[in-house]
């Protein structure tokens, strides 16, 4: 196909580039912002050799190309048009690209920790809650249900590499497919689990070069790497891409990316962050070694910055060595201070913030934290914040002291934070203050310092990315920004539970059904009624973020003829979120036998990516009701 | 390029079932098909708020204007679909 003549016919049937505005694209369409939309000649445009189809939403008109050949018809296109430098998007992309490289790193790694933390939440509270009952009852961790429990509380973190490998692949725009074979190779069962690696020596030698030896270690629990190992496989798949002619594309990107990709990752970022994290074991040797509490101090303040780069699994070893020294694991009150320190930080942003999202994050995450699991306080929360996590380090610090200086030991190792105080029967007030000192330098720091950014919600919804070139792509939680909010009060339930084969079987589109418990239709965004029937059963609304829907009260209710219904719009009047829109006679219209279940259907779910019912039984209006995704 | 019109028998008329069917029978054609009601613009067949916001009754003309490949096979679909259903 002739990318070139493609792009200068597009170009001529819009209207020419005076009426173009801006020029976007993702994996398979052009995102166009068109000026003035009378120009554009749509039939021309869907004649096109290469567009596969024509449609206008959110604003644009989006003409369908197909992956592969997508970004190479935009890059003739704007080679034409030469909107790139003078467009809106770019200068926006522009600004967030003049933001330090630290500041877009530190919200990438945000923006691909969230998605994830449903995950380690479930399993990381599992996981402190079976060390803390395994340490009260020792004679728990031999039962069966203990094993089977501990399987479950585990895996998520065992296998942390693909869950992360798989978010960063939807950030980087990699497949995520891939990815995930990245994270499943740095994770694979050949290698030895880096939880379980001593002090680096005798490692079996996967690949000797003579001079240097690569070591069989796994990447358990590791998060740098990974997202390391998963922008490189971005770069390389794109670049091949580019470069591959498309006939070999299918085939030939996908093993090279991956050969590539896993290649450089076991050979040199694997033994770079190896090396690392042996100069980190010895420096935290010496730090706290350092006495009057003084060395504790700064060792309570570092650790939450190796957890950040993934350098702390080797600390078990310190654990180790001192329980074999003198059975006293001054360590692990440092650990805990520097954990509940972050888990308090994390508190007092979920305390404070008025962003719902934020909130419902901060707070499972911040528990966790309390219980030993820090990552998705500190991925999740504290680093995209960077105040909270300088004020847990603090918090840290103050109580690694209390801990030094009133002496605190554990007796074992393996948990940290409230399950600690089960193996610091000895200095059960050492360990107590320690506890509350970190948590409440902590809390108090941060809560002085956190401010809901001004702008939460536009920032987090653009990846930091290479301009224009790349896709664009939305990381997982622009869930909550295109859910559908209800209509009606009362049972949620599947759209292939309505009793009605048309609905059913998704014919008119995709959504939910709510068997209302009140007779009242409310509008579930902002919007125009775009159809309302005369018998006033069904109306059918397009609300401003391009989403077409029908909100068809009961099943072959327009046999009633309007009876039982009283609508309190007219066809092409906006509509406000909440704003009534019909009130119906629930039992009327079920005393002449009509089921009164009431289909939300997104009509045009063509245009998404996916479409379901949320997690909600019972409903209010607008409580969530259906998730989608473009 | 091919047309014709149909006058609806139907008591209710073009409603959400019959539109949701309509719109699947189209879609599985690669033609494109318009749907004109008397005294309306033409819309595209496949755009089923369009087609409801038509608010088409019994005894109302619809043209219908099918074009592409596979044009000969789409409109005799469509009018079987309409004789039985509407």
């Amino acid at each position: 196909m002739d990318y070139n003549k493609c792009a200068s016919e597009i170009l001529s049937a819009i209207g020419g580039k005076d009426n173009l505005a801006s020029a976007a694209h993702c994996a398979t369409r052009l995102r166009l912002v068109i000026a003035d939309n009378e120009k554009v000649e749509k039939s021309v445009l869907e004649d096109i050799d290469g567009v596969k189809g024509v449609f206008e939403a959110q604003g644009q008109l989006q003409i369908i190309i197909g992956t592969g050949t997508v970004n190479k018809v935009y890059d003739e296109f704007i080679k034409l048009a030469g909107v790139e430098a003078s467009s809106k998007d770019d200068v926006k992309k522009a600004a967030a690209a003049k933001a330090p490289w630290y500041k877009r790193a530190i919200k990438t790694l945000g923006d691909i920790f969230v998605p994830i933390i449903p995950a380690i939440v479930a399993t990381g509270l599992l996981c402190g809650l079976l060390g803390g009952l395994s340490k009260a009852f020792p004679e728990m961790a031999d039962s069966q249900f203990y094993t089977l429990l501990d399987m479950f509380s585990n895996a998520a973190l065992t296998f942390l590499p693909i869950l992360i490998a798989v978010s960063a692949a939807k950030i980087f725009g990699a497949n995520i497919y891939l990815g995930a074979v990245i994270g499943m190779i740095m994770i694979h069962p050949n290698l030895i689990n880096a939880w379980s690696v001593g002090d680096g020596t005798d490692l079996p030698v996967l690949w000797s070069w003579g001079f240097w030896d690569v070591h069989a270690t796994g990447y358990q629990g590791h998060v740098i790497p990974v997202v390391i190992a998963v922008l490189l496989l971005s770069i390389i798949e794109k670049w091949l891409h580019k470069k591959v002619p498309e006939m070999f594309d299918l085939f030939v990107t996908p093993l090279v990316s991956v050969l590539v990709t896993g290649f450089l990752t076991m050979t040199v970022i694997g033994p770079v962050f190896s090396q690392i994290e042996s100069w980190v074991l010895s420096g935290a040797q010496w730090l706290i070694s350092i006495p009057f509490g003084i060395g504790s101090f700064l060792m309570g303040a570092a650790y939450a910055p190796t957890v950040v780069a993934g350098v702390h699994h080797m600390y078990n070893a310190i654990e180790l060595s001192m329980i074999a020294d003198n059975g006293k694991n001054i360590w692990m009150p440092i650990a805990t201070a520097a954990n509940v320190g972050q888990g308090a930080a994390a508190l007092a942003v979920a305390l404070k913030t008025r962003n719902k999202k934020t909130k419902s994050m901060a707070l499972p995450a911040s528990l966790s934290a309390f219980m030993g699991i820090t990552e998705p306080a500190i991925f999740g929360v504290n680093v995209r914040y960077v105040k909270p996590l300088i004020a847990g380090m603090a918090g840290g610090a103050c109580g690694a002291a209390v801990a030094s200086i009133m002496n605190v030991y554990a007796t074992a190792n393996g948990v940290t934070g409230i399950f600690g105080f089960l193996i610091t029967t000895e200095s059960v007030a050492g360990y107590a203050l320690t506890f509350a000192v970190s948590t409440a330098v902590a809390f108090i720091l941060s809560w002085m310092l956190y401010k809901d950014p001004a702008e939460e919600t536009a920032p987090a919804a653009e990846p930091a990315q290479e301009p224009a070139s790349e896709p664009e792509v939305k990381p997982a939680d622009s869930y909550d920004d295109s859910c559908v909010y209800s209509p009606l009060k009362g049972k949620a339930v599947l759209m292939a539970d309505v009793p009605d084969e048309t609905f059913a079987s998704d014919v008119l589109g995709m959504g939910a059904a709510v068997e209302p418990a009140e007779g009242k239709v409310v509008a579930p965004a902002d919007g125009e009624v775009s159809t309302l029937f005369d018998t006033h059963h069904a109306i059918g609304l397009t609300l401003d973020n391009g989403m077409e829907m029908l909100i068809h009260i009961g099943i072959n209710t327009v046999e009633l003829g309007g009876e039982g219904y009283t609508a309190h719009v007219s066809e092409g009047d906006k509509v406000t979120r909440g704003q009534t829109l019909i009130t119906f006679d629930i039992p009327l219209i079920k005393s002449k036998g009509y089921p009164v279940i009431t289909p939300v259907i997104i009509t045009n779910a063509d245009e998404y990516t996916d479409i379901r019912k949320a997690g909600c039984d019972e409903v209010t209006y607008l409580d969530k009701l259906i998730e989608t995704a473009r | 390029m091919k047309e014709f019109s149909y006058t609806i028998k139907d008591e209710i008329g073009i409603h959400a079932r019959p539109a949701g069917n309509l719109v699947k029978l189209i879609k599985g054609f690669s033609s494109s098909v318009t749907i004109e009601k008397q005294g309306k613009p033409p819309i595209n067949a496949t755009a089923l708020m369009k087609l409801m916001g038509l608010g088409v009754k019994c005894g109302d003309t619809v043209k219908f204007t099918v074009e592409g490949d596979d044009e000969d096979a789409a409109v005799k679909s469509i009018e079987q679909f309409m004789n039985s259903n509407l």
